[in-house]
């Protein structure tokens, strides 16, 4: 791998160890996938930030990071942790918020923006056609496929090098010729609502491999149900990006068939229950964006949260400030709107939540392990119908 | 005392002569190798209940969460990492656990020539690795 002067010298420690260390990650990591060069990032987005999660190991390499004055040359933002600060934290041991609050302080120190989402794209648009680093499954797959900007699916310590380097190496989804469709999948009588663009996705993932799918569905599909989408291939997938409703340049490309019967088996595997009785009502995985806060305010209307059910909606205090008003309506009907926090690497085990019904199928899937939880899997006017009374 | 050297590719640079600790199932550190003991505590796993400290580590390749290079490094500080690693085929998520933990390894070795209980000298300078076969066993 070619490095510049200034690279080796990073490289052989003459910056000091965190720098050192940082950059040995991405000359390494380069070198495993033949890359050539190491290329600017105009951001990164850092993942493993939930305690629940990460447990003890990781605060220890983070605390010598941050002690050897290891900073972010770019704007870096991070993922959500294991609570809010309103409603969940003051529910849980004071072990347990010490040591999130410990985590998070190692990040600060490093100088990386505590936004604490998955959906870093509400707070700033990244530039079509710019290099970033990401972690975080859902917004990788965000990025290439509806920002068009170029990452690589990162892992957690791979961003945080990236944002204390300022570049990444040069390989995968950073290189035109790796970003080419190839197979062709075709659904255009079959989607709906936006659980069902999840469920495809969930499906979809399971049989790719780490191809790169075109997929040919209804017109005029919203941004949300295209989140929807890249957050489940992400979830049992390698994929990290596909084409939507664009026109293909190769005719021989291989083509997948996916028929009404197997979206309805993937939608029905997403629930673990029928039961009606659900403890948690949860929207906003990924993060919900304005519009989605605005339209839960509207379907919610002035009705009122049953009785022994919690409605919880996630997203990122970004949003939240900028959608008061319905926050304050979904607030009045007896729902939470969370901030800075992931269901799935929350303690709902810890606040008796056995049963969780959703809108995301990457929740869906992950729940029955990470939450030890039985899940209902449904659309959200669904959601809203089994959490408002009347 | 019957000897081969094996040659692979440079993954971290270091040298060491421990005994090896072979597993033909990848691994993954999040979850299945305990922070606090060092143990493989994945059950069905053909090292579970094995403690990787002070080994020469071989296995075919890591999966799993990126959390798990932050087991590695927390492993190692307590002194309870492996003295080094050999894979057959390195992954990112072992790969940057190994730089941050500053253990020696080594990709792209045919690990089926190394049986745990073997004495294994690394020299992972040059990407060679000794394995001391004792005849009689």
């Amino acid at each position: 791998m070619y490095l510049t002067k200034e690279e080796e010298r990073i490289y052989d420690g003459e910056h000091g160890w965190a720098n050192q260390i940082c950059m040995r990650i991405l000359v390494r990591l380069g070198e495993l996938f033949n890359a050539t060069k190491l290329i600017p990032v105009s951001s990164a987005h850092v993942a493993g930030v939930s305690y629940k999660t990460l447990g003890d190991a990781p605060a220890e390499f983070l605390r010598a990071l941050a002690n050897a004055n290891g900073k972010a040359k770019v704007k870096t933002t991070l993922n959500p942790q294991s609570f809010d600060q309103e409603y969940l934290s003051r529910k849980l041991p004071k072990d347990i918020r010490e040591k999130q609050s410990n985590i998070i302080e190692q990040f600060r120190k490093m100088g990386l923006t505590t936004s604490l989402t998955c959906t870093p794209y509400y707070l700033e648009r990244p530039k079509p056609g710019s290099h970033l680093a990401w972690a975080e499954s859902s917004a990788v797959v965000y990025a290439n496929s509806v920002l068009n900007a170029w990452t690589n699916r990162e892992g957690g310590p791979s961003a945080l090098a990236a944002a204390i380097i300022g570049k990444t190496a040069d390989y995968g989804m950073h290189r035109t010729e790796n970003r080419q469709p190839n197979v062709l999948v075709d659904v255009r009588n079959l989607l709906q609502n936006e659980a069902e663009f999840g469920a495809l996705g969930i499906y979809l993932g399971k049989i790719l491999e780490d191809k790169i799918p075109t997929i040919q569905g209804p017109n005029n599909v919203s941004e949300t149900k295209l989140k929807q989408l890249g957050a489940a291939l992400a979830t049992t997938g390698m994929v990290n990006m596909f084409y939507y409703n664009t026109q293909l340049e190769r005719e021989e490309t291989e083509k997948i068939s996916v028929e009404a019967k197997d979206l309805k088996r993937t939608v029905e595997s997403l629930s673990t229950t029928e039961d009606v009785k659900v403890d948690l009502i949860f929207i906003g995985c990924p993060h919900c964006s304005l519009n989605e806060i605005k339209q839960i305010a509207w379907l919610m209307d002035g009705k009122k949260v049953r009785s022994g059910t919690r409605f919880w909606v996630c997203t990122s205090r970004y949003v939240k400030e900028k959608s008061e008003k319905y926050v304050k309506r979904i607030k009045n009907s007896g729902g939470h709107v969370l901030t800075d926090m992931c269901t799935i690497v929350s303690w709902t085990e810890i606040l008796g939540i056995k049963t969780i019904m959703t809108n995301s199928a990457k929740t869906a899937y992950y729940a029955p392990t990470l939450n030890k939880a039985e899940t209902v899997f449904a659309p959200l006017k669904q959601c809203l119908k089994t959490a408002l009374e009347g | 005392m019957q000897q081969i050297t094996l040659k692979g590719r440079v993954i971290v640079e270091g040298r060491c002569k421990a005994e090896a600790l072979v597993s033909t199932k990848p691994i993954s550190f999040l979850g299945g190798v305990d922070p606090n003991n060092g143990k493989i505590i994945m059950k069905n796993h053909d090292l579970y209940g094995k403690c990787v400290k002070d080994k020469v580590l071989c296995f075919p390749h890591g999966h799993g969460s990126t959390v798990g290079s932050y087991v590695l490094y927390s492993l190692a500080r307590k002194h309870l990492g492996p003295k080094a690693i050999i894979n057959q085929t390195a992954d990112p998520v072992v790969v940057v656990g190994a730089i941050i933990a500053d253990v020696p390894m080594i990709d792209r070795i045919d690990i089926k020539q190394i049986k745990t209980g073997d004495t294994v000298e690394v020299d992972a300078h040059n990407g060679l690795v000794k394995v001391l076969k004792n005849v009689e066993s």
